[in-house]
């Protein structure tokens, strides 16, 4: 028969209706000729319908049926085989995509494994940046990439028009060829055109497509009308498509706006783009057709050497060097990789075990049926269906753990989605569900799911199957037979107590941490950023506004006193200086230190409440003019002087022949931009004798300081109201978010793989146990029978429990051993040996397989001898 | 005696040239035209009255029979007469070639 004949039949209604008539046809052709004549009329039905060539489709409808119906036989091994697949997969599924949003996610370009990142290091600066005239020659000269971008990430004051609040917004700064290069077409207007690069020319803007949802909700009109970047004001010619967000991670710019720009819009006296000294772009080049990796490196390291030898002055040292966008990653925040890869490897340990657990249920689960299968196949079954009725089975199973392991993967993300730094622009996280590991959770757990379900199939056909049927219930299993699904369950705890131990130690570390007080005041303060130089302050102008403010604020109602500094401890915005100590002696190759630093107020250290332990703060003396002074703190001393007294000696700020400072006071080691960061290095200069463009403004207030936001926002638009005021927010805020909010997160991820990790191991050994009890019945009753007592019969089955539990903790133990020092590497700040956790974990994991296996041990004391020998 | 392959439907279109017949006599009437030399089984002979349906070429409706029963009766279609046609002709081909191959039946020598 055709197809098309065929398709007819394909609905089951018609199929039916055809069967009912045949039948009635046979019947009555049989009243006719009699049964005999025509034979088996059963027969010729079912060959006529495998014509129609259907019953493929119906035996996998009654495959399912019959599957469902076992299934549905067993809540509990379902619901706890569904659970077990749900945890793995939407653990798995949530960490995997915070993962991604962390590190991993691939640039929203075109092709972005084509794209790497193009950078100038030198060895004494570990931030590292092109510069334009650099740029502009490798662009001109080389050969490996077909298109090299720049950029250069900034915040912006925009505002719609001169009377409008300004807000600051994150602007990417960028070359000619950014969106080609980037592989990004405009969602609507155009993107740059070549002649708009130059510093002279007409200023125009591209958005990026959230901006132009939020602020001019999309509308085509806004193509040709202006806003005000700066005071500057710009024609808004496109609009980058919505999944383009920039070529970073957490900063999403805006605004895009060509670099030629940069000049007036910062209100310099250079143009920067002609300072071959100033190393502030990022650069991405895309691979042209011939070039590697590797080739495009050993032209860029000929590049670098011919730039050096030709600019011995701003490039000495100066090597160029391209990466890949993971490795730039990693190198730009190193502290985000440990608790990623630990998450990731917890979260893998987590799928292992579960899928362990899945194996242990349906491998259970094959003994019991090993007998119904023998029937099946004596009774005429074919061994390929018997297979394909258990893989439905299986997978039916897989699919009912996927699809709420979907759902938890779901929960989970919502939850990590809140994750957000509290700053103006705000930072964004952006946890999206990732597919790709969905499907590989996904995968992992079909596969176990079949390879265990066909373990059933595997065994009756390798069985003589009517030994099977004659063996009974115990099946082919005798008491010594479930060897290897003791070495999964004593393996499930094994991972269990590294789960834990992992955890354990992470929840000591954060308990460390949190137990430690800041180092500063986060009470009674609130705190704010402005930028004068946006509306084009002169250094002189900028001084006397912050002078004013500074008296305008102290004289407010509410206000206890105030404070400056350059980078409030804690800030996602860490200043830096560079420092030559006096007496250091540097590596080779360099000569200068970087370090964090900042210029603060004669106030800072009172207000902030920042303890100097040895020599004085700064004071109001501490003036322009007056002799240069620095402040360390202890481990800077301990770094560049140590074993020597600090107060007393000198350095040089910015450059080796920059000023010199002398270190008049040592202030108290604290934690700068991360709570679990290693002791920092940190100098002081007084806010006088080294001025800003930008200060933040802290207050302390005598009572609830977020009443004063208000105030203070009135009190800067009183003096100028062009100057933007942003990140308006009290110190306790910031403190929370950045040592309690992010952390806490991590904490509860971690601490719930460890729950996870030991719930899956629980109900490994529960169901073992479990099942080896009901195995066991008959033993038992004769046990009990010729005299054993019920304690002994109990005993008997808590003991295997306590067994396996030991065998799994003594192999953990061993595991443990070999990845505590990668652990300890992992979180440098957490102080990670923690002796109780050590302790504690084994006796948890002991305690609750106690428990698990005192279940069926209860069980199989209190089991009746006369019944359980009657019982078969 | 065994059929070739595909004969069957030839042998029913053949049948039920001579007027519409049910299922089971369509079976008999084989059977007393070769005489007793085809036997065909009712069970192979059913999905093939269905398969021939399928393709248009046999049609049925409900009659009664002689003996005032009720049976399914099937016919040939214009798509059965001409598709007979063209196995007729084939068929003939077949056995013109095969007894020029064969020939008049050997002797055997003993």
């Amino acid at each position: 028969m055709t197809f098309w004949q065929r398709l007819k039949y394909l609905r089951p209604v018609r199929r039916r209706q055809e069967e009912r008539d045949m039948r009635e046809e046979l019947e009555s052709l049989t009243e006719i000729a009699g049964t005999k004549e025509l034979g088996n009329i059963a027969l010729a039905i079912e060959d006529v319908r495998a014509s129609w060539g259907w019953t493929w489709m119906e035996s996998i409808g009654a495959d399912i049926r019959y599957a469902l119906r076992a299934l549905g036989r067993q809540p509990a091994f379902v619901a706890v085989a569904v659970l077990s697949l749900a945890l793995a997969i939407g653990a798995n599924s949530a960490i995997f995509s915070f993962a991604d949003a962390l590190l991993l996610r691939p640039l929203p370009v075109r092709n972005p494994a084509e794209l790497f990142d193009v950078t100038s290091t030198t060895p004494d600066n570990p931030f590292e940046g092109m510069s334009f005239p650099d740029y502009r020659d490798l662009r001109a000269r080389n050969r490996s990439f077909s298109g090299l971008a720049a950029y250069r990430l900034t915040t912006l004051a925009v505002a719609a028009n001169p009377t409008a609040p300004a807000q600051m917004r994150f602007a990417a700064l960028v070359s000619d060829n950014y969106f080609p290069v980037a592989g990004v077409t405009p969602a609507a207007g155009r993107a740059f055109l070549p002649d708009e690069a130059s510093s002279s020319a007409q200023p125009v803007v591209m958005l990026s497509y959230d901006f132009w949802q939020q602020s001019y909700a999309g509308a085509q009109s806004a193509m040709g009308s202006t806003v005000r970047l700066n005071g500057i004001v710009f024609t808004i010619a496109g609009v980058a498509p919505a999944a383009f967000t920039g070529l970073d991670r957490f900063a999403l710019p805006s605004l895009f706006v060509p670099l030629g720009m940069s000049q007036r819009l910062d209100g310099e006296m250079a143009d920067p783009l002609e300072d071959r000294g100033r190393h502030d772009l990022v650069v991405k080049g895309r691979l042209s057709a011939g070039s590697t990796l590797e080739s495009a490196r050993a032209e860029l390291a000929i590049f670098g050497a011919a730039l050096e030898r030709e600019y011995a002055k701003t490039n000495r040292n100066r090597h160029m060097s391209v990466r890949t966008e993971l490795q730039r990653r990693i190198q730009q925040t190193p502290q985000l990789l440990a608790p990623v890869k630990m998450l990731m490897g917890l979260v893998g340990l987590i799928l292992i075990i579960a899928c362990s657990n899945v194996a242990n249920l349906l491998l259970a689960r094959a003994r019991a049926r090993s007998r119904e299968i023998a029937i099946r196949l004596s009774i005429g079954a074919g061994r390929r269906r018997v297979v394909r009725q258990l893989m439905t089975e299986s997978l039916i199973l897989a699919m009912a753990g996927g699809a709420a392991g979907l759902f938890a993967a779901y929960g989970g993300i919502r939850l990590l989605d809140t994750l957000s730094v509290p700053s103006d622009p705000p930072f964004v996280l952006g946890v999206r569900l990732d597919w790709r590991v969905v499907e590989f959770s996904l995968l992992v757990a079909l596969a176990s799911c079949l390879f265990f379900g066909l373990v059933p199939a595997w065994q009756t056909a390798r069985a003589d199957f009517v030994s099977a049927l004659k063996a009974g219930g115990e099946g082919v299993s005798g008491k010594g037979r479930t060897v290897g699904r003791d070495v999964l369950v004593a393996g499930q705890i094994a991972l269990a107590m590294v789960v834990l131990i992992a955890a354990g130690m992470f929840l000591a570390g954060f308990r460390n941490m949190l137990v430690k007080p800041p180092e500063f005041r986060t009470d009674h303060l609130i705190s704010l950023d402005t930028a004068p130089a946006v509306v084009h302050y002169s250094p002189e102008q900028t001084k006397a506004f912050y002078r004013r403010l500074v008296d305008l604020v102290r004289t407010m109602p509410g206000v206890a006193g105030v404070a400056m500094t350059e980078a409030l401890p804690l800030s996602p915005a860490q200043t830096v200086a560079t420092v030559v100590p006096e007496g250091y002696q540097f590596p080779k190759g360099r000569e200068t230190e970087i370090v964090f630093g900042a210029a603060v107020d004669a106030r800072y250290f009172s207000t902030m409440n920042v303890e100097i332990t040895r020599g004085r703060a700064f004071t109001e003396d501490d003036r322009a003019g007056s002799r240069r002074v620095a402040i360390v703190n202890q481990q800077f001393a301990k770094t560049y002087w140590p074993g020597q007294d600090p107060i007393g000696k000198r350095m040089r700020l910015d450059s080796a022949a920059g000023p010199v400072a002398e270190v008049v006071g040592v202030a108290k080691t604290g934690h700068y931009l991360a709570v679990n960061e290693t002791p920092a290095s940190f100098a002081y200069v007084p806010y006088e004798q080294n001025p800003r463009s930008r200060m933040t403004l802290i207050v302390q207030s005598a009572d609830n300081p977020a009443a004063l936001a208000a105030p203070l926002r009135d009190a800067v638009r009183s003096i100028d109201g062009n100057v933007p005021v942003f990140n308006l927010r009290t110190v306790a805020t910031l403190y929370e978010s950045r040592a309690t909010g992010t952390w806490l997160q991590f904490f509860q991820m971690v601490g719930t793989m460890g729950f996870i990790g030991l719930a899956l191991a629980t109900t490994g050994i529960y169901g073992l146990i479990a099942y080896t009890v009901s195995r066991r019945v008959k033993e038992f009753g004769i046990r009990v029978a010729i005299g054993a007592s019920r304690r002994d019969v109990g005993w008997l089955v808590e003991r295997r429990g306590l067994i396996l539990a030991g065998v799994g903790i003594l192999a953990g133990g061993a595991l443990t051993a070999a990845a505590a020092p990668l652990l300890a590497a992992s979180f440098p700040g957490l102080g990670l040996s923690s002796p109780v956790v050590y302790a504690i974990v084994p006796l948890v994991l002991l305690m609750v397989s106690a428990v698990a296996s005192y279940v069926p041990a209860r069980r199989a004391a209190g089991l009746d001898p006369l019944r359980a020998l009657r019982n078969e | 005696m065994d059929l070739l392959q595909g004969t069957l439907d030839m042998l029913v279109l053949r049948t039920l040239r001579a007027g519409a017949l049910h299922g089971y006599g369509i079976a008999k009437n084989i059977r007393s035209t070769s005489n007793d030399a085809l036997d065909i089984e009712f069970g192979s002979l059913y999905p093939a009255l269905k398969r021939l349906e399928a393709k248009g070429w046999i049609a049925s409706g409900w009659e009664m029979s002689d003996h005032n029963r009720r049976a399914k009766y099937y016919k040939l279609t214009a798509a059965g007469r001409k598709q007979l046609a063209r196995e007729h002709s084939k068929w003939a081909d077949f056995v013109s070639a095969v007894g020029r191959i064969m020939g008049s039946l050997p002797e055997v020598k003993g």
